[in-house]
């Protein structure tokens, strides 16, 4: 029995090799052109190209991850085509058990890459789904254009990144262009908030120990530090199992803080800590722009007045020249939660992808471009503008300005409210 | 004769092995105290105070969702992974029966006309969860009680996953706000900036201490709290002795629950906030607490959960909040390894 | 020849008998037909697919690992997600760029076939630090050591800021190289031979996988077959009877779990290397869980079943759900329920509505299992058996130890 069980499975291995030889004979080469550029013009003959999307649209994540999506999907449904060239929109869910997963997202670029007429990608949302995405798609290579990611070691080379951005990048080519302003802006730009505007000095910072939140914190404590604030004390949460908040409160009490700075996002309790904070200490609650949502305001409770928060990108309704879209997004999209703190900087994602495809198709001279071609004209953007911003790019992928805009919620009623913005250059 | 030599030498071997035992814990529980108060020196009385009462607040609720696995363990000897679901079912039932009776937070009731309300939907969240902890008990446990082992312990993994869907399901996966009902306002000691022990913590405390009382009353002089602790110690004498077994163990499982239950709630009150997976971790501190106490042992329990909620705050207070959750599971791996009946413990496990 | 003997073999007899020659005889000859459907079916873009069940393949490797514990031996593993971080985390520390930023300041870059057993044998060492202390414990307390020391690791890699790059995890891991390879169509190549050959077409891991497959099979059954594989039964049946025939129950139970936690470590390493990436929050509770469920369904103690349960469930969770949301939208707007696609109050919309399922159905299967087909759906015959002879209804457990101990 274990003999002719053996002796099967060797034979049918040496068969399987042999068989695989034959079905494999389809594959372009991805192993020994990386630039691989090729695999696109070959196969599509037809005028289609595919715009896909990459975003957590389901569980927890959908708060943020669907609104992103619709922006996006709006921007692409209002150019159809363009000299014959259909362009088509086509979205991915890189949630497993509804929470973000690098894995699904590595996936998702594989299933995008194997199909030849996905030319770019709108997203990821998450930083440490872009750790997975990027090489993979580099190799495509595919254009990625995030409207969330502001980690600044995706695109930014400082000593204490893990990976460094070249080692994201095997081919040494870039692929990947975001138009947030990176961490390294907004932590320090309610740092400045804070001190100069609210004139306040003592804070004390928790974070959700995630990618992002903990980032954000970091770069805040370093402007506050530096500036003449003073960290009170500082807590990195377990979101996932931490209820109780009040002993971190209380030691800001004790030690006199004069406001809360939240590393986090609604999804993970940020807000929680601002309803506990009821009864036992009252000074302003800031944060980045993961607590801009509706999702915060329920979470806070009756305790929503002396909120703050950055957004890393522009509001589109300061924008006159947007309002004619922003009036047509509303009328296709009519829920309040359709629309998100980032709907609009994903609009412009697709909006500039959708205007380098143009460019690309002219200059391969109205015939399908190659995903590298995608590639140089995303590079090639300049002064392109959006609903919430203008936009070029430098080496990195970074833009070349970004905006930061500055909300507030005074209380009665619960909604979040424009203050101010400002152009970061870099 | 073969068991009776290996028994020795388990014995002997614990033995040895529980001295070396003893003083590294020693060393390690000293060396903890040390820093603690180093840490407590540096940031004052007031805001150890202050601790302590989250401490114990905290401490309440987990000791009373760990009676209820305390007790089921001790008279099926199965771990109720859905006991900690159950216990978020609470909240989830209290959560929406709250509007219902015209509970709102900022709402102008206030009193009797706010404790009535409470006290009502407390009733009626604890016997709703009862009923759905006997229902699992029926349908998911009771077919398999003389099947092997892993069989039931997996059945009671796959009920906690049913019951996380049907509230996924309800509520979806986003965090929900608790109203803000009970009053802010406490006693405070030592002036604006001193330690306050709230209304909120008072009334947590005051609840479970109830509860607790009230559970023990009802093992120790009722006749169907003498059938459970019959049932637990020899199920087939009990029987032998005219006991309806199939009813004593419902009658746990219904007990249980109804502690799970008022602890959901409450926790709801207090934290202002719940989700429909928070009873996993919940309910595996609970777990730890029970085991810390000794599973099986009522008061040890109680006990247990105390400790743990005392520790999770300090740790939180005083220490790295990141760290506080390792800690809690390295407890819980530590008492299992060395000290398997716990610190009140009663039951001898079987080997 | 060998593969119509066999089936002709199969069929001709009686249907009640084992059906694992068939099984492995159909699973073989899906390895091997897979890529090629893929391809085609595609018209040449199946990459993806190869890739997915390159994915897949990891996840079977933590099953058969997970069967040596829980279907073999009969102990109860709930943190079995803990060892397969630790084998991720060995490949990511051995072979990247990592360790310049952590205080050591020097990169290692092993090759990935010696990490791939170094992680092995780190998760082995773990499993027997853990399991010496527990094991002999009674079933349910080691579920509960086990679920707890699944708890602590994921959390002691996302707080260990720069040894593990804390939450952000550990990117840009080496890709395997074979330092000699004939590439060929199978690789995506033309023919020739070639040095330093790095891995990285989802072919090449695809068939990397199914090798490693197929060799952990052909060494998990002949453990099985082994007087240890024998011991562990017993153990499972009766540790008491076991120990009495001169079983030593701690060594052997210890044994199945170091093993098993090599598998994880193993099966981690690998996931290493073909994700480029390590991350704290991949190895939480829900994954240890999901490996149970797949053993559980499959059949727990057989291994064909097991590979069977870990490729529906794999489907299931990773594939089936995420593509039910656009699918439901599409069908309710199909039958005239297009109200129910868009979000509205309470209602999240019928495709989020359809992922949020994912837990009941999850729960659903496990208890049902354990109610109507306790021994899973490829079950082991021993195992069948013992659940439908050995214990009656009107039998105690009690009663049953004191027949097989009489």
């Amino acid at each position: 029995m274990q003999k002719r069980w053996l002796s099967m499975t060797a034979v049918l291995t040496a068969i399987a090799l042999v068989a695989a030889a034959c079905g494999g004979g389809g594959t372009s080469g991805t192993t020994s052109t990386p630039s691989g550029a090729a695999a696109t013009t070959a196969a599509t003959a037809v005028g289609e190209v595919i715009i896909a999307s990459d975003l957590p649209t389901s569980g927890a994540d959908a708060s943020s991850g669907l609104p992103t999506q619709n922006g996006a999907a709006f921007a692409i449904a209002q150019t159809k085509s363009y000299k014959g060239i259909t362009i088509t929109f086509k979205p991915f869910d890189d949630t497993v058990n509804g929470v973000h997963d690098p894995q699904k997202g590595a996936q998702n670029v594989q299933q995008m890459l194997s199909d030849p007429k996905v030319i770019a990608m709108v997203g990821p949302f998450n930083s440490n789904v872009a750790r997975a995405e990027i090489p993979i798609a580099n190799q495509g290579p595919l254009a990625m254009m995030s409207p969330a990611n502001t980690n600044e070691c995706l695109t930014q080379t400082f000593p204490y990144c893990d990976p460094q951005p070249a080692a994201l990048r095997p081919t040494g080519k870039n692929n990947y262009f975001r138009i947030a302003a990176p961490d390294t802006v907004q932590g320090p730009a309610m740092a400045d908030y804070i001190i100069k505007t609210l004139k306040l000095t003592k804070v004390a910072v928790f974070s959700d120990n995630e990618t992002f939140g903990k980032g954000v914190a970091d770069n805040f404590v370093k402007r506050l530090t530096a500036t003449g604030g003073v960290l009170t004390n500082r807590s990195d949460f377990d979101w996932k199992t931490t209820n109780d908040f009040k002993p971190f409160i209380n030691a800001a009490k004790a030690a006199g803080a004069q406001a809360i700075y939240a590393g986090a996002t609604s999804a993970t309790k940020a807000c929680i800590v601002r309803s506990q904070m009821q009864g036992i200490l009252d000074v302003p609650f800031t944060g980045p722009d993961g607590i801009g949502d509706d999702q915060c305001l329920k979470d806070s409770g009756s305790n929503t007045a002396n909120m703050y928060f950055t957004n890393a990108a522009g509001d589109a309704a300061q924008n006159p020249d947007a309002a004619s879209i922003v009036a047509a997004f509303k009328q296709a999209y009519p829920k309040a939660s359709d629309l998100g703190a980032y709907t609009f900087p994903a609009y412009d994602c697709a909006f500039i992808l959708v205007d380098a495809i143009k460019r690309a198709i002219d200059a391969a001279g109205g015939k399908v471009p190659t995903r590298q071609q995608v590639i140089d004209a995303v590079q090639a953007t300049s002064g392109l503008k959006g609903t919430v911003g203008t936009y070029a790019f430098d080496a990195n992928g970074d833009p070349k300005s970004a905006t930061m805009a500055f909300w507030a919620s005074k209380g009665t009623p619960a909604v979040w409210t424009f203050q101010s913005q400002f152009s970061v250059g870099q | 004769m073969v068991s009776s030599v290996a028994n020795a030498r388990t014995r002997l071997l614990a033995g040895s092995r529980g001295k070396l035992l003893n003083a590294t814990l020693f060393l390690i529980i000293a060396i903890a105290v040390i820093i603690l108060a180093t840490k407590v020196a540096t940031l004052g009385p007031a805001y150890f105070v202050q601790i302590l009462v989250y401490g114990l607040a905290n401490g309440s609720i987990f000791a009373l969702i760990a009676l209820g696995y305390t007790m089921v363990y001790g008279i099926v000897e199965l771990i109720n992974f859905a006991h900690g679901d159950v216990f978020t079912l609470g909240g989830f039932i209290s959560l929406w029966l709250l509007p219902t009776f015209g509970v709102t937070e900022g709402g102008s009731v206030s009193g009797a006309g706010l404790i009535l309300p409470l006290l009502a939907i407390l009733v009626i969240s604890m016997v709703a969860c009862a009923v759905v902890n006997v229902t699992i008990e029926r349908v998911a446990y009771r077919p398999l009680r003389h099947a092997p082992r892993l069989t039931p312990l997996i059945t009671a993994v796959g009920m906690s996953f049913v019951l996380e869907g049907v509230m996924y399901l309800w509520r979806g996966p986003f965090n929900l706000h608790y109203p803000n009902v009970l009053p802010t306002a406490g006693i405070e000691l030592g002036g604006a900036n001193g330690p306050a022990i709230g209304f909120k913590d008072l009334a947590v405390i005051a609840i479970a201490i109830v509860l607790m009382v009230a559970l023990s009353l009802f093992v120790e002089r009722t006749k169907l709290g003498k059938a459970m602790r019959a049932t637990a110690q020899d199920r087939d004498a009990a029987q032998l002795m005219g006991i309806d077994i199939n009813r004593t163990i419902a009658a746990t499982f219904f007990i249980g629950a109804l502690l799970a239950g008022a602890g959901g709630m409450i926790f709801g009150l207090y934290y202002n906030t719940i989700t429909f997976d928070q009873g996993f971790t919940a309910g595996l501190v609970a777990f730890t607490a029970a085991v810390f106490g000794g599973i099986g042992n009522i008061q040890g329990a109680a006990l247990g959960g105390l400790v743990i909620g005392m520790i999770q705050s300090l740790s939180d207070g005083y220490f790295d909040t990141a760290w506080t959750q390792v800690l809690i599971f390295a407890i819980l791996v530590l008492v299992l390894v060395f000290r398997p009946t716990g610190i009140l413990g009663m039951r001898v496990p079987e080997k | 020849m060998m593969i119509f003997r066999t089936m002709r073999k199969v069929w001709a007899t009686d249907p009640r008998v084992d059906p694992n020659p068939l099984v492995y005889t159909i699973l073989t000859v899906g390895a091997i037909l897979y890529p090629v459907w893929a391809q085609i079916s595609t018209g040449g873009q199946g990459d993806f697919l190869i890739s997915v069940l390159a994915d897949a393949g990891v996840y079977i490797l933590l099953a058969i690992g997970l069967n040596v514990v829980v279907g073999f031996a009969g102990l109860l593993d709930l943190g079995y997600a803990a060892f397969f971080a630790i084998g991720a985390y060995t490949y990511a520390f051995l072979a990247s760029d990592h360790m310049v930023v952590t205080p050591l300041g020097e990169a290692i870059h092993l090759p990935f076939w010696i990490v791939l057993f170094i992680g092995l044998f780190v998760a082995a060492a773990f499993g027997l630090l853990l399991g010496a202390p527990t094991l002999r414990l009674r079933g349910d307390y080691l579920a509960i050591v086990t679920l707890g020391f699944g708890e602590i690791v994921p959390r002691v890699f996302k707080n260990l800021s720069v040894w593990t790059s804390g939450v952000n995890g550990i990117s840009a891991l080496d890709k395997p190289v074979l330092p000699l390879w004939l590439q060929g169509p199978w690789s995506g190549d033309s023919l020739e031979v070639v040095q330093n050959f790095k891995i990285i077409s989802p072919m090449a891991f695809y068939v990397i996988m199914v090798l490693l497959l197929g060799i952990c099979v052909v060494l998990v059954n002949n453990l099985r077959k082994s007087r240890v594989g024998r011991a562990w039964m017993a153990v499972r049946e009766d540790e008491v009877a076991a120990a009495a025939m001169g079983v030593n129950t701690v060594r052997i139970k210890l044994l199945a779990f170091a093993i098993g936690a090599a598998f994880s470590g193993f099966a981690g390493s690998f996931y290493g290397a073909k994700l480029s990436l390590v991350s704290p929050e991949n190895f939480g509770f829900t994954v240890s869980i999901t490996i149970l469920v797949m053993i559980v369904l499959g059949g727990m103690g057989n291994i064909p079943g097991v590979i069977i349960g870990s490729l529906l469930i794999y489907w299931v969770t990773f594939l089936f759900l995420p593509a039910l949301p656009p699918l439901a939208n599409e069908w309710a707007t199909k039958i005239g329920l297009g109200g129910l696609v868009p979000p509205n109050g309470d209602w999240p919309g019928i495709g989020e509505e359809m992922h949020r399922l994912q837990f009941l159905i999850f729960g659903i299967i496990l208890v049902l299992t354990m109610l109507l087909r306790p021994q899973g759906l490829i079950p082991s015959r021993v195992r069948q058996q013992e659940l439908t002879r050995g214990v009656t209804e009107d039998q105690t457990i009690e009663d049953v130890n004191a027949e097989t101990t009489a």
